[in-house]
């Protein structure tokens, strides 16, 4: 076999997504690849597969040392970056409640509903909420904290999709080595109050965040999230 | 600490950075920083060139941490992905024609023992890895290398091998059929 160098040219056409991931392919050729990516999961999964296997061999590189000014460019051009951020600057922002006044009406509509279910009074102390964004921006759940403390509300936003995995919400706290902690399955189509597990009840501060990743049904059976994150954002007094 | 915890930090930190915690991105960037600037200069072969796409890898992972899927892929494994992706894209941007190494170059440093500590991929995988390559003809398996570690064209891999284009791209693609098939059983 090694003395001849012919292959049937069929079989390169299903090599191509191995190919794009070792690398030989030309500027062009990697434009198609990625232009076909956008639009066929096949392809994005075989993709992924050789990602995830070939990945290995990127052990052989020495790790290097980028220069100490490499994290203050990156900081700089995150603070310039347009990204829409999730929950804080949000509801601080006049743009939104403009927005909020006169077109989000999905949102608009459940983050009423969550603070009808809170029980706000006049009077208590500011309402922990977060808006819960997908990665386009758009929210996906608003989550409120009830007055007493210990139930949290979540009302769906948007219409999600009909992924047949399970929406399992996580609380994520500030700081290093933080795992994410479970706080229970929710409904795309409904509201529903969690009873906020009695260890994490001081735990539900501003600068912690709540995400929700898709889960196998019953949810993640690690304790931890297993599936995409979908929508995610940081608590904030209102 | 172990693979695995290393891991779970990792993704719990990509988690972070989707809601947005610029605090978490910083984290990663400590995990990770020296992995992929490394992935990036070998790539590049130029530290400015490398440090550009490092800056273009950490935008690219605070925008698009959302869509890092925990159960499909691991952290490191995303990450330098989108590392090779970002440096391959520059490198073919980049009009000057590039130095050719000899392809003994590659080999002298495609298996070195990585240190523990580095090790924060799943060690069964890359063990299967291991053994599938070393299933492969020695020059296949060194052309398929070569072309991971330093991101060249079947042109490139051709000329630097002193054989054909056809026959380059025989090899390789004959040398991925076999670590498909081997990857999979």
């Amino acid at each position: 076999m090694s003395t001849d160098d012919t292959i049937d040219p069929a079989s390169g056409g299903n090599l191509i997504a191995a190919e794009y991931v070792l690398g030989v392919l030309g500027a062009e050729e990697r434009r198609e690849v990625e232009r076909r990516l956008a639009q066929e999961p096949a392809l994005a999964s075989e993709v992924a597969f050789w990602e995830e296997r070939l990945g290995g061999i990127a052990d052989a590189v020495a790790p290097v040392a980028p220069p100490p000014h490499a994290w203050s460019q990156i900081e700089a051009a995150i603070a310039a970056d347009a990204r829409p951020q999730a929950a804080a600057s949000l509801w601080q922002s006049i743009a939104f409640w403009r927005s909020f006044a006169i077109g989000a009406a999905t949102l608009a509509a459940a983050s009423i509903a969550a603070l009808a279910y809170i029980g706000l009074v006049p009077g208590s102390p500011p309402p922990l909420m977060a808006t819960l964004a997908g990665s386009s921006g758009q929210p996906n759940f608003v989550a409120a904290v009830t007055a007493t403390g210990n139930n949290l509300v979540v009302v769906p936003a948007a219409l999600l999709t009909n992924d047949p995995r399970a929406m399992e919400l996580w609380l994520i706290l500030p700081g290093p080595n933080q795992r994410p902690h479970s706080l229970g399955l929710i409904q795309p189509g409904q509201p529903i109050r969690l009873t906020i597990p009695p260890d994490l009840l001081g735990q539900f501060t501003p600068d912690a965040a709540l995400a929700v990743s898709l889960e196998p049904p019953g949810g993640s059976p690690t304790g931890q999230p297993t599936g995409p994150v979908i929508a995610s954002g940081k608590l904030t007094s209102l | 600490m172990d693979a695995d915890a290393t891991r779970s930090q990792l993704a719990a930190a990509l988690v972070r950075v989707a809601g947005g915690d610029r605090a978490a991105l910083r984290l990663v960037y400590q995990d990770t920083s020296a992995k992929l600037f490394g992935v990036c200069l070998r790539i590049l072969k130029d530290r400015g060139e490398a440090e550009d796409v490092l800056q273009e890898v950490f935008l690219t992972v605070w925008r698009k941490a959302a869509s890092f899927d925990p159960g499909r892929a691991s952290p490191i494994t995303w990450m330098v992905a989108i590392a090779r992706n970002r440096a391959i894209d520059r490198l073919r941007a980049s009009a000057v024609s590039r130095r050719m190494e000899p392809i003994e170059s590659a080999d002298a440093v495609s298996d070195p023992a990585p240190a523990a500590v580095e090790r924060v991929e799943m060690a069964q995988q890359h063990q299967r890895l291991s053994r599938c390559l070393a299933e492969l003809e020695a020059r296949h398996a060194s052309a398929i290398r070569a072309a991971f570690l330093d991101g060249t064209t079947y042109e490139e891999l051709a000329a630097s091998m002193s054989v054909p284009l056809g026959t380059m791209k025989s090899w390789i693609r004959r040398g991925l059929l076999k670590l498909r098939a081997c990857l999979e059983a």
